[in-house]
């Protein structure tokens, strides 16, 4: 059974917070579900950065997703 | 007055060719910070290495895509440049600009940024060099209030969507490459806004085997316009351009000092051969034929592609990242381009890889090294699509297409003692 959104987001959220690295790529997080469709994994990333609760990283040429204080200190 | 000395950018202005340090001059008049872009870039002619910061978190609210952050590492030394951020505007199908956009486009830019553009980045789009962070979303609210104007796409992001002139103005386009450039804009705009990707995806549209937009070499999936019937000839025409009535070239070529020959001309160039004179009659023999539109940009006036029009499918160009640099690969033969279904066809083709290439693309991997990865015929495979012969590359390395059990009536699997009987060991 596919998590729900809500599940989703929340176990995307304790990757990007806890996981060793604090930029990851969107496929890094499908294993969150793997029941998911990528596009649904993607969805409900993009759903965390509209609540400002994750960014964007880019490079210009690949974009990555960061937590937002964790990105925000590294940035600083 | 110039704020810096810049001995070896300077240099730059001599020779006969408009410089960019003469326009980066001219508009520091105007925006002095545009001194510290000069004074930067002396600076890396010096050290000979970029004193450009790569990435950073950039994009206005909710985008992933259109907005390239740079940060200067020496902001001290030149504090107009310490933010750099581009911004990528999604330019109009054609490139057909209204000239009251442009006007309006270059007061917000002096207003918000550098007032320096690039027209345009080789993905296609308007490029606005230069701005700070704060001046990003005030841009991006006067731009999507005032102009109507959206952003295009950057990163791991579905890029903005490139056509050629197509059948705005172009004879041989064999469909509509506006249409369809707009449509797919319009339908993509989460992928071209919000990362979804492995890596950059771009598509490009062209009307014809011409290919006006290098679609070919610089997309990860291209339509090229093609035809399925005959070449239309109109062999009236054809004794014109032999009797030297007609021009040849539609007199993009100067005319030589010798007559247009026929022979020497097209049916000699003719990459198959598939050319040949009966009389003052020309014939093609079709099923030869690879499109290669060289006999009809000679003679425009006697032949014309046929009437049965629609697009190839090639995938998985790129830039030298990896390997080298590669051309698309004919991958769908034909398709239908039909605005009246949305392009249905097309969009299947695009969704059906991008299903296989955002599951199993590495990350920073394009599609063509996918597709290299796990080879043309599985490649196939996932598309659903037939190999045919203009699928193999290399006949003497890559000559056979592998049967699959499913596809043998009774499979492969035997029984080995039966086998054994008749085949001692
Ligand atoms: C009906 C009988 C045969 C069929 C259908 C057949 C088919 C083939 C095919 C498809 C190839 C590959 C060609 C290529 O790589 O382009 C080949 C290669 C070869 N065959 Fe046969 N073959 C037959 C009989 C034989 C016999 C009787 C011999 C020897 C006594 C033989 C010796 C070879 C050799 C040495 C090669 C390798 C040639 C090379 O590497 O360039 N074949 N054959
Ligand atoms: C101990 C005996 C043998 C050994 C170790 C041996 C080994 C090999 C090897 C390593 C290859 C190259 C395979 C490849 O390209 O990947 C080969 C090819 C070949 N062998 Fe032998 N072989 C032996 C006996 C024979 C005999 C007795 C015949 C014929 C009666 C034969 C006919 C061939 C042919 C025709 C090829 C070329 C196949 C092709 O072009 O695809 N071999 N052999
Ligand atoms: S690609 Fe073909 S259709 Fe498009 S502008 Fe060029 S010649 Fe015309
Ligand atoms: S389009 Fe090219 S391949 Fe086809 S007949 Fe003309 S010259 Fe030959």
């Amino acid at each position: 059974m596919a998590l729900s959104i809500e599940e989703l987001k929340e176990k995307i959220m304790e990757k990007a917070l806890k996981g060793p690295k604090t930029q990851l790529y969107v496929k890094d997080f499908y294993a969150c579900d793997p029941e998911a469709k990528p596009r649904a994994v993607k969805n409900a990333a993009n759903d965390l950065v509209k609540e400002g609760r994750m960014v964007f990283w880019s490079s210009g040429s690949t974009t990555m997703y960061a937590a937002k204080e964790r990105a925000q200190k590294e940035q600083d | 007055m110039p704020k810096h000395e810049t001995p070896l950018m300077d240099d730059l202005e001599k020779g006969p060719w408009p410089s960019f340090v003469s326009d980066l001059k001219r508009q520091a008049e105007k925006n002095p910070q545009c001194w510290d872009i000069i004074g930067q870039m002396e600076l890396s002619f010096k050290d000979r290495m970029t004193h450009w910061k790569h990435g950073g978190i950039v994009g206005v609210f909710g985008y992933g895509g259109g907005i390239v952050g740079r940060y200067s590492d020496v902001p001290e030394q030149f504090p107009g440049v310490a933010h750099f951020h581009t911004v990528r505007l999604n330019q109009p199908s054609s490139k057909f600009y209204r000239t009251d956009l442009l006007r309006k486009m270059c007061d917000l830019w002096e207003k918000r940024g550098s007032g320096m553009t690039n027209l345009h980045g080789s993905t296609g789009d308007l490029i606005l060099l230069g701005t700070r962070t704060e001046e990003l979303e005030p841009l991006f609210y006067d731009l999507t209030h005032d102009l109507e104007w959206d952003l295009g796409g950057s990163g791991s992001n579905l890029r903005t969507p490139e056509c050629c002139i197509g059948k705005a103005r172009c004879e041989w386009s064999c469909y509509d490459t506006q249409a369809t450039c707009h449509g797919m804009t319009m339908k993509y705009q989460d992928e071209i806004h919000r990362p979804a990707f492995p890596y950059k995806f771009k598509f490009k549209f062209s009307g014809c085997p011409n290919d006006c937009v290098a679609a070919i070499a610089r997309s990860d999936l291209s339509a090229i316009g093609t035809w399925r019937d005959n070449i239309r000839i109109n062999q009236d025409e054809v004794k014109k351009y032999i009797s030297g009535e007609n021009v040849p070239n539609g007199g993009g070529i100067p005319a030589k000092a010798k007559k247009f020959d026929i022979q020497k001309e097209v049916i000699d160039l003719c990459p198959t051969g598939c050319m040949w004179m009966e009389g003052d009659a020309l014939k093609i023999d079709d099923a030869e034929c690879t499109r290669c539109m060289h006999c009809l940009n000679v003679m425009p006036k006697a032949l014309r592609p046929g009437v049965d029009q629609g697009a190839s499918v090639m995938m998985g160009a790129k830039a030298p990242i990896l390997d080298g640099a590669q051309l698309g690969t004919l991958v769908v033969p034909f398709i239908k381009m039909d605005p009246d279904n949305e392009f249905e066809e097309l969009v299947d083709v695009i969704e059906k890889c991008w299903d296989y290439w955002m599951e199993h693309g590495k990350n920073r991997e394009r599609l063509g090294e996918t597709i290299q990865r796990i080879g043309l015929p599985t490649f196939l495979r996932v598309m659903e699509i037939e190999p045919i012969p203009q699928h193999v590359k290399e006949p003497r390395s890559n000559p056979y297409v592998f049967w699959r059990e499913e596809e043998v009536e009774g499979g492969w699997q035997r029984d080995v003692k039966e086998f054994r009987k008749k085949h001692a060991q």
